[in-house]
């Protein structure tokens, strides 16, 4: 297999190729423009299309009339422009729509900054825009992941009917690591059932998310739900690095988990049993795997460039039945392996000495 | 009206220097011709873009004035907003009389004005605010790397619309903003660069004069995104009026008036070698697109005359 060298946003590009993604549209934003870049220089010479919108809103528009065909697609933006995004991204839920939306996270609340954070968590993972949906959420922690995920997401965007999104902090959109370049996998989903492609064979298919009536409305909700409770059950993903005996267990996703992987041999040598557990899909999030060690005695920890976010699902996952504490850093900060080692030692305080 | 170098020299500097702007960057100039002509009682209200970014780095600000930032598509909404605030305030008697007169200005790039903000603009022209828009024309969006936008001309190459072996950069011509915004039917429409200072603040001052909205497009060579030598900046404005590729006109309550007509026009050739933007175009097999970029400068041109001739019958 042939290895290459890139950033993490232009290894979504060579995933997103070898899933057969063809279609593109994008609007520049930083830290995530690398991908429009390399979709501008890519899918035109492979017989695909780039297309450069006015706008997210007509980004994520475009991508709705072609998932609308059929066709394999997607987006990718940075939180302000993928705040824009919501109204189409509830559309396409709602329409049932497969796609790949990308969201390389930058400093928020407003225009922020161009660091890297994780404080989309909520609006990505609860729902941007409105109404009852779910995106099907990657958390990638590397170029590598950055390119099987999105190979991923288009998987699971087809077999579902939903767009799915990928979800990265700036740091890992532009850290440049060694990528395997994927083989090309043929697209196994016909869509002729419910798309609208201009031929007779999909003329009486309806793209719509209008349903006036509610009893309807609320019948298309619980198709809906049925479909998210089915993913739910089938598709989360999830990383542990030595948790089996751990006293503290620390939750973290994207580059956070990264550092964090780096410390839990340090601590151990201190004599702090001390794991990580790594969301992968951060929804549906890993709760059967915390709660089953919750079941214990053990502590979590939750650590994430936000204020806190993705803590509240550790503690419903937890249930109130061991303790859960949270260390953040924001606007652009990171932390660094020997802060976290000082919270560890803090949280274990007692614990370690025992 | 006439404006006096001596007298304008002599304004305060409302855009301080220490500003992050580019060397050779031509947009800190016309932020200082503009402003240096609206003096200090103005509200300036700008989309995210480079000058907003150079000029406000948290916590510093470059601006001597009052400054309002928000998101790229809505600077002409923001503005809006400002606007009725103040006329409610004068209305209900709660202004101090020496604050009656103030001018609203919004500002924004190519990119938030061409492309992402033209439905917020378009409103606010419509509404008819007392307000004056300003369009720094860069021709891309230099902010995030160099994409293409709806201003960037035709054969220019840009990080998304790039000169390869497929294509042979931007596809299309740009958007005539300017046009548009005259369908609007305000008051006031013109077209300017930094290099002719006297136009420019000739044009801000009688936008600035009208009762109701006004629009000024700039056209802000970008030696980062032209590819050009930091210190022909301005000569490249004044080629880009020379060839008529960016005349300079205004529009006054739908009168047109072309206020410089090159007695020899240059090839459009001569002010495109100069931008690394343009050099694949030079090479064998491109000459087509020299001459469509020629042929389209020369249509708009006419175009533009019998504007001017049928307007003033």
């Amino acid at each position: 297999m042939a290895k290459q060298f890139m950033k993490g946003n232009d290894a979504i590009i060579v995933g997103a190729l070898a899933a057969g993604c063809r279609a593109y549209y994008g609007y520049p934003i930083t830290p995530a423009s690398e991908i429009a870049h390399a979709a501008a220089l890519h899918f035109p010479a492979l017989d695909g299309v780039f297309i450069q919108a006015e706008s997210e809103v007509a980004a994520i528009n475009m991508v709705y009339g072609t998932a609308g065909m059929g066709i394999r697609t997607m987006t990718a933006s940075s939180s302000p422009g993928f705040s824009l995004k919501q109204e189409g991204l509830s559309y396409c839920a709602g329409a049932e729509l497969p796609m790949v939306v990308v969201n390389i996270d930058r400093g928020g609340p407003g225009l922020g900054n161009i660091a890297p954070e994780q404080a989309d968590y909520f609006q990505v993972t609860k729902g941007g825009g409105h109404g009852n949906y779910r995106l099907i959420t990657l958390a990638p922690n590397g170029a590598q992941e950055m390119c099987d995920l999105t190979m991923k997401a288009f998987d699971l965007a087809d077999r579902y009917r939903n767009p799915a999104c990928i979800m990265a902090d700036g740091i890992t959109g532009q850290m440049m690591e060694v990528v395997e370049i994927p083989e090309a996998i043929p697209v196994p989903y016909d869509h002729t059932a419910w798309a609208v492609d201009g031929t007779p064979a999909t003329n009486k298919n309806l793209i719509s998310s209008i349903v006036l009536e509610p009893e309807k409305l609320e019948a298309h909700n619980l198709k809906l739900d049925a479909k998210y409770r089915e993913i739910s059950e089938r598709e989360i993903m999830w990383e542990e690095y030595c948790t089996e005996d751990a006293d503290l267990i620390v939750v973290a996703y994207g580059v956070v988990s990264r550092i964090v992987y780096s410390t839990v041999d340090q601590a151990r040598a201190e004599g702090m049993k001390v794991g990580l557990l790594r969301p992968i899909t951060l929804w549906p999030f890993p709760s059967p795997a915390i709660a089953a060690h919750a079941a214990r005695d053990v502590r979590f920890l939750a650590v994430e460039l936000s204020t806190g976010q993705m803590v509240e699902d550790v503690r419903l996952a937890v249930n109130g039945k061991a303790p859960v504490d949270f260390y953040g850093r924001c606007g652009g900060m990171v932390p660094e392996g020997a802060e976290l080692l000082e919270q560890y030692r803090k949280v274990m305080e007692g614990v370690v000495s025992s | 009206m006439a404006v006096n170098l001596k007298t304008l020299a002599h304004n305060e500097n409302l855009l301080t220097g220490g500003h992050r702007a580019c060397a050779g960057c031509t947009g800190a100039n016309i932020l200082r011709q503009l402003m240096l002509t609206a003096g200090p009682d103005t509200v300036v209200g700008s989309a995210t873009g480079c000058m907003e970014v150079v000029t406000t780095i948290f916590p510093y600000t470059a601006w001597k004035t009052s400054f309002i930032h928000s998101a790229f598509e809505n600077s002409a909404a923001t503005v809006s907003g400002v606007e009725t605030a103040y006329r409610a305030l004068k209305k209900r008697g709660e202004l101090p009389v020496e604050r009656e007169k103030i001018n609203f200005i919004a500002i924004g790039g190519d990119g938030g004005t061409y492309d992402i903000g033209l439905q917020s603009l378009s409103g606010a022209m419509e509404r008819g605010h007392n307000m004056l828009y300003v369009c720094y024309d860069n021709e891309a969006y230099m902010n995030t790397g160099i994409q293409r936008s709806g201003a960037t001309p035709l054969g220019a190459h840009t990080s998304t619309a790039p000169a390869g072996t497929v294509k042979q950069g931007k596809e299309q011509n740009r958007k005539d903003l300017t046009s548009i915004m005259v369908a609007h039917n305000i008051p006031y429409v013109a077209q300017t660069t930094p290099y002719h200072w006297r136009d420019l603040a000739t044009k801000v001052e009688k936008a600035l004069a009208v009762d109701g909205p006004a629009f000024i497009n700039i056209l802000m060579p970008c030696p980062v995104g032209w590819h050009f030598d930091t210190a022909i900046g301005q000569d490249l404005a004044r080629e880009a009026v020379e060839s008529n590729f960016w005349p300079l006109f205004e529009v006054e309550d739908g009168v047109y008036k072309v206020n410089h007509k090159p007695k020899d026009p240059t090839p459009m050739t001569v002010w495109m070698e100069k931008q690394g933007r343009f050099k694949h175009l030079f090479r064998p097999g491109n000459e087509h697109l020299l001459e469509a970029s020629q042929q389209w400068v020369d249509l708009q041109w006419k175009r533009l005359l019998r504007l001017e001739e049928s307007t003033n019958g």
